[in-house]
């Protein structure tokens, strides 16, 4: 049976996404992905108060990079998170985002390395291992915690790349898509699949989900208005090969990149077309969205994450998909 | 103001939707930095005890919704025919 997880981004308060966490936690979402950016609010404060209010729903940075905070940091946030939610806590850590770095003058080198390096520094620290460490990123002397951790915390892998998506697939305990489209995901499954057998895996054995945005409204037409924004900064940041796959006048994104450089959101949201709607999020009415789910699932993903915007309010839209979308997923 | 008292006010049929839609005042507000932490966590509090429609709880969603967004409070409170809890509002502010 598929898991419903469900993303917040810290750019609101931390009582607002608590209430959120909530009321998922009641309306049947198993997961709760928070994500982290510098110029939101912390991640870590706001994984604390949503696992302060909730019980039983499994939470993690969705997703963090070994970048921006050292793997030795965020193996003692999510050991200490461990502590306040035992057993309910994830880590989902990608590369990040290369445009993000380099606003805060970090280099995004070897991620694949990176990645890899700082998954193995986590896990044995969270271990409470003394960790030596002589990698191609990472260098660490020798770090201990002076406290004990409490058991194993499942890492899942934020990828987009075939690479990223195998080393997942060898890695992982879980990987986090980021796509929408049946073609998108059955491709990333497929990769991670290579990763997962080369070191003799079993393919259930990790958790797949697929990350996406998300809108769901009774009108359609509001639930596409929600997802425009998010949809044109996707366009923006995907790569030709990625538009191509999917039919997407170049020029027509090269126009919304224009726009969003120089703040021109109407003629950047305007830009913005069914297919790439289509493309780059998972948008529509209740019913229309339970079908995108059922053609996601059959490439074998096990968790479907309901990322920004969630709808044009997200308190209803989260109702909504507690009252008609996850109800036909449940047996 | 005394908010306990003007939750009093409410009759009991009409708590529920009094309490969804300050809640929704509440959730929708860009007036962000206005919530006082102390109060914020009493509502999550009382939401997490699903006690939302309780005295405390409502007096917490009035007052902060107030706070947020007062005229938009109030048109509610008059769609709701709390017509005496929204002229005591009015009369202080």
């Amino acid at each position: 049976m598929v898991k419903f997880g469900i993303e917040f981004v810290p750019k609101e308060p931390f009582w607002k996404i608590t209430y959120y966490a909530v009321q998922a936690e009641r309306g049947g979402f198993s997961n709760l992905w928070i994500t982290d950016h510098f110029n939101n609010r912390n991640v870590y404060v706001a994984l604390t108060a949503a696992a302060i209010y909730t019980n039983k729903i499994t939470l993690g940075p969705g997703v963090t990079n070994p970048y921006m905070v050292s793997p030795v940091f965020t193996a003692q946030a999510v050991a200490t998170l461990n502590e306040l939610a035992p057993a309910r806590v994830v880590l989902g850590i990608g590369a990040g985002d290369k445009t993000t770095l380099a606003s805060v003058g970090v280099e995004m080198r070897k991620p694949l390395t990176a990645v890899k390096e700082a998954v193995n520094i986590i896990r044995k620290m969270t271990s409470g291992e003394n960790v030596v460490f002589e990698g191609g990123v990472f260098q660490i002397a020798g770090a201990k915690f002076f406290f004990k951790p409490r058991g194993r915390i499942p890492i899942y892998i934020g990828a987009q790349g075939p690479k990223m998506l195998a080393l997942a697939g060898k890695i992982g305990d879980g990987v986090l898509i980021n796509a929408c489209h049946p073609k998108d995901i059955e491709y990333a499954v497929n990769c991670v699949k290579e990763g997962i057998y080369e070191v003799g895996k079993q393919f259930s054995e990790l958790d797949v989900a697929a990350y996406t945005s998300f809108s769901v409204h009774e009108d359609l037409r509001k639930a596409k208005k929600a997802a425009v924004p998010v949809v044109a900064f996707i366009v923006a940041g995907s790569p030709s090969q990625v538009l191509e796959r999917h039919e997407i006048d170049l020029k027509k994104a090269e126009e919304i990149r224009e726009a969003l450089k120089a703040s021109d959101w109407g003629r950047a949201f305007g830009a913005v077309s069914p297919e790439m709607i289509g493309a780059f999020s998972v948008c529509g009415t209740p019913e229309m969205c339970v079908e995108r789910i059922n053609q996601l699932l059959k490439s074998g993903i096990s968790q479907f994450v309901v990322g920004s915007p969630i709808g044009p309010k997200v308190r209803a839209a989260i109702s909504l998909i507690r009252e008609k979308i996850i109800p036909s997923f449940s047996t | 103001m005394d908010y306990p008292k003007l939750v009093e006010l409410i009759p009991r049929e009409k708590r529920r939707n009094t309490a969804d839609k300050l809640v929704d005042i509440i959730l929708s507000s860009k007036n962000d930095n206005k919530m006082p932490s102390d109060l914020a966590k009493i509502i999550l509090y009382q939401w997490q005890q699903n006690l939302l429609t309780s005295e405390l709880g409502l007096s917490a969603l009035l007052k902060v919704a107030v706070l947020l967004e007062q005229e938009k409070t109030l048109t509610v409170l008059g769609e709701l025919q709390l017509y005496e809890i929204a002229d005591k509002i009015e009369g202080e502010v």
